[in-house]
């Protein structure tokens, strides 16, 4: 008769926090997007009119970083709100 | 036709004559017209991402549902409006402004999908693009003042 080890080994890693990323569009007017950031993320006018910014002059911009199931919410607000949203894992 | 807030917080155009009634009752007709899938054009980007089939599944048709109703509530506001093509007033509530926001986006969007205006002398396009310029700059001015004036 043998006996048997049995070990446990735990690995825990920070997770990955996700990006929510919109993009520029020809229709979305510069005012809506910094009113939608500012209504759905409750950032100060002047923040959200940087992101804005960025938007329009390189085509995409961060507006949040975080867990993926808020990140989730928070696409399909932009989405509900007529942004293109995508999500991608921060580097 | 003349656009402007009322003292309850919301918007009231004025219809003059039978072209604005036409103008407004082409809203729901643009926005439709495109044939857009607004959905999934807007959630694109996420193409490649993990999760893309359960957001297929599960946000688009909610999302597909909400800018439907955009288009239906502008039709409602419309219907029964200007039959006579008299002048008249229609009014758009403070809670139904982003309602109207986003169905007068749509068709701004389907008629850029459409017509691709770019930076084009209106005056070297075509009578029916040149017509639908002109209702994307209306379309985009009642946003102007819906932004300004009615959500802020």
């Amino acid at each position: 008769m043998s006996d048997t080890l049995t070990e446990l080994k735990e690995d825990v890693s920070l997770d990955v926090p996700w990006n929510v990323v919109v993009y520029d569009d020809p229709v979305n007017l510069m005012g809506y997007v910094t009113w939608v950031l500012m209504k759905i993320f409750g950032y100060p006018e002047n923040r959200a009119a940087a992101m804005m910014l960025e938007v329009h002059k390189r085509g995409r911009s961060i507006v949040w970083s975080g867990e993926r199931e808020k990140a989730e919410f928070y696409a399909e607000q932009l989405q509900a709100h007529q942004l293109k949203t995508s999500l991608e894992k921060a580097e | 036709m003349k656009v402007g807030p009322t003292l309850q917080g919301g918007l009231r155009i004025d219809v003059e004559n039978p072209l604005d009634w036409m103008v407004l009752r082409c809203i729901p007709y643009d926005a439709r017209g495109g044939g857009i899938d607004l959905a999934d054009r807007l959630s694109a980007p996420m193409a490649k991402d993990e999760g893309i089939d359960d957001w297929r599944e599960f946000v688009l048709p909610d999302l597909q549902d909400g800018f439907n109703t955009q288009v239906e509530i502008i039709e409602k506001a419309l219907a029964g409006s200007g039959d006579d093509d008299e002048p008249g007033q229609v009014f758009i509530m403070k809670e139904d402004a982003e309602l109207w926001y986003g169905g007068l986006n749509q068709a701004r969007l389907a008629l850029e999908e459409r017509y691709g205006f770019s930076d084009e002398d209106p005056s070297t396009m075509t009578p029916g693009k040149r017509s639908a310029w002109f209702r994307s700059q209306f379309y985009l001015h009642v946003q102007s003042v819906l932004l300004d004036h009615v959500m802020r």
